[in-house]
């Protein structure tokens, strides 16, 4: 019988091959029993704690094994695991929490502060796991040490059995415009995105991937489901700021699979040994890039610099369709270089227009994706949720074309749009333009309120070194733009702030032009 | 100010906005949130600029740059000329 639960895939995994290293994290090895048995031990000590199905459980942990264990643990209690970024700010914490009302939460030191202030706990809560803490103390207590959660019984495997439907996890998005959403998905949703993208990627247990996005993003999530659905390896470096750190760990690993952000891309490109380790990466497969539009200049170096054997696969998805929507067969990517490809296995992706009619190739409209990963809505937030979810399917907010092919290609996306005196203008065209000029690690193009034009386009742009002038880089746009698209200025700058997930922060972006 | 004091003080200015708070020579910048992998590009740029050290690709790990005091031992190798360690091991 085919899974259904995203917490099968680890069961079937430690069923088939226990011995098998599942993790691989700071010279500690996991092997599949172990991870196995440390998830049924949390989920049995939940369900000590009162835990029932559809509770929310918050996970404030960085990447690790203990992160592995509490995710798998809750799914297996029949709890829902709501991953929280670990540098959440005390604000956002604490709205978060009181929206959520969740029964319990798994924090790490980096979360001290919440145990030390216990105003910000929701009454709703039960219990709290610090995982570093041994916290001894007699019952009823609040606070429980890691280890001590893990005394508990092995919870049996079904015991905390739940429907495909049920919510299996709630993500919150990065929240590129207003407040973070919390995703809501099923285990139905998770477990069918899962199937897909160990069938395109070609997965197996050979491979063995490294991990540098963080969990608690969709992406993140996702590296580790499929490898573990497959029974293959992760090894886990929060070290990616010291690139050559995470390198090297490639070669010794052996590592087959590398994914990341543009942003990440970016780096490895500019500054890591990526290029002069070339010949000692003999096992990497490919690469995969999603979470926003790469520039064409990256692609094309990256092709360059990776080795021959490596493929590159250029994907698309969004936190509510459980992660992935469309791929590029690395085949094709040469003269496909601008798209995002065509939908995954089981998933259905349209172009419409404003009344939801289905657009001829090479027609402009909106990106709608259905199929069985489509999140079953955000939490708490109906009104959000019907404003992106309808008899289409999910509305993503891309904007874009599909060619005579079938590939499609996103201009941009619909709450970038800029009005710019009556022209609307999509800065992700002008930004491709900036990039291809050879001279900037990254570039954001951002409308400022202007009196007169209703916006003023503005470029954030971070140079590579050897400082380009604006003057140059505006130059260098006057002969590739019409003149209404060419930013009013241009600002050099050190860094542009982003999400943990490496994707660039507009927001705060603009707030910096003040 | 030796190398070790300048660095505190680019480290705080330019990461903590002018906040010390917690930061000791041996915090680490990435377990303790303190800077990030575009932090680290500065960084290297201010101690090339700086120092007029060449930092090669190679050096970009963690034992050279984790921390207040190991950018100092970095950098005082560097113009002292003893290896520094790099990403062979």
């Amino acid at each position: 019988m085919e899974l259904q639960m995203v917490h099968s895939f680890l069961e079937s995994s430690a069923a088939a091959r226990p011995d098998k290293v599942a993790l691989v994290h700071d010279g500690e090895r996991v092997s599949y029993r172990q991870l196995n048995r440390s998830a049924s031990r949390l989920a049995g000590f939940l369900l000590q704690r009162g835990v029932l199905p559809g509770d929310r459980i918050v996970i404030l942990l960085s990447n690790g094994v203990k992160y592995a264990a509490s995710y798998y643990g809750v799914l297996k209690a029949g709890a829902v695991a709501v991953p929280l970024n670990v540098e959440t700010g005390q604000e956002t914490l604490g709205r978060l929490l009181d929206e959520l009302q969740p029964a319990g939460i798994i924090v790490e030191q980096g979360g001290g502060h919440l145990l030390q202030q216990f105003h910000l706990v929701p009454p709703s809560v039960r219990f709290l796991v610090a995982i570093d803490t041994s916290v001894p103390g007699d019952e009823p207590r609040l606070v429980w040490g890691w280890d001590e959660a893990l005394m508990a019984e092995e919870l049996p495997e079904g015991a905390g059995k739940v429907s495909p439907e049920a919510l299996a996890s709630i993500i919150y998005t990065s929240g590129s415009t207003g407040q973070p959403k919390g995703v809501m998905l099923s285990h139905r949703n998770i477990v069918s995105n899962t199937r897909s993208i160990t069938q395109y990627l070609r997965l197996t247990e050979n491979d063995i991937q490294m991990v540098v996005l963080p969990f608690f993003y969709v992406m993140g999530k996702s590296l580790l489901n499929t490898h573990i659905a497959v029974g293959g390896t992760v090894v886990i470096n929060n070290n990616f700021a010291y690139t050559a750190s995470v390198i090297r760990q490639m070669a010794e690993e052996g590592v087959t699979g590398f994914s990341g952000v543009p942003s990440t891309y970016a780096y490895l490109l500019h500054r890591s040994p990526l290029a002069s380790f070339r010949d000692r990466l003999p096992s990497l497969r490919y690469c995969t890039q999603a979470g926003g539009h790469m520039p064409r200049e990256i692609k094309e170096r990256l092709l360059q610099v990776l080795p021959p054997h490596t493929k590159l696969f250029i994907m698309y998805g969004a936190t509510e369709a459980a992660a992935r929507l469309t791929y590029v067969e690395p085949e094709r990517l040469p003269e496909k270089l601008g798209s995002i490809g065509r939908a995954i296995p089981g998933v259905t992706v349209r172009v419409l227009d404003a009344q939801g009619e289905e657009l001829p190739d090479g027609a402009c409209g909106e990106l709608v994706a259905s199929g069985p990963n489509i999140m079953v809505g955000y939490w708490n937030d109906p009104e959000a949720t019907a404003r992106v979810l309808d008899g289409n399917g999910y509305h993503t907010g891309d904007l874009g074309y599909r060619d005579a092919d079938g590939y499609l290609y996103v201009t941009g996306r619909k709450d970038h749009l800029l009005k710019v005196g009556g022209h609307r203008i999509d800065p992700q065209e002008i930004e491709e333009v900036l990039m291809s000029s050879g001279t900037l690690l990254e570039v954001v193009v951002l409308g400022l309120d202007d009196p007169l034009l209703g916006k003023k386009l503005v470029a954030l742009a971070v140079p590579l070194g050897g400082n380009p002038s604006d003057r140059t880089l505006l130059s260098f746009c006057h002969a590739r733009l019409p003149r209404h698209k060419i930013p009013g200025e241009i600002r050099l700058v050190a860094a542009l702030p982003k999400y943990p997930s490496g994707k660039i922060d507009r927001a705060s972006c603009l707030a910096l032009c003040g | 100010m030796n190398v070790k004091d300048e660095i505190r003080s680019f480290v705080v200015e330019n990461f903590l906005f002018g906040d010390a708070g917690e930061l000791t020579d041996d915090s680490s910048f990435i377990r303790e949130g303190i800077v990030d992998s575009t932090g680290i590009l500065q960084l290297v740029a201010y101690l090339q600029e700086h120092y007029q050290v060449a930092v090669t690709d190679e050096e970009l790990i963690p034992e050279n740059l984790d921390s207040v005091q190991r950018v100092a031992a970095f950098v005082e190798g560097k113009r002292s000329g003893v290896p520094c360690a790099d990403s062979e091991g």
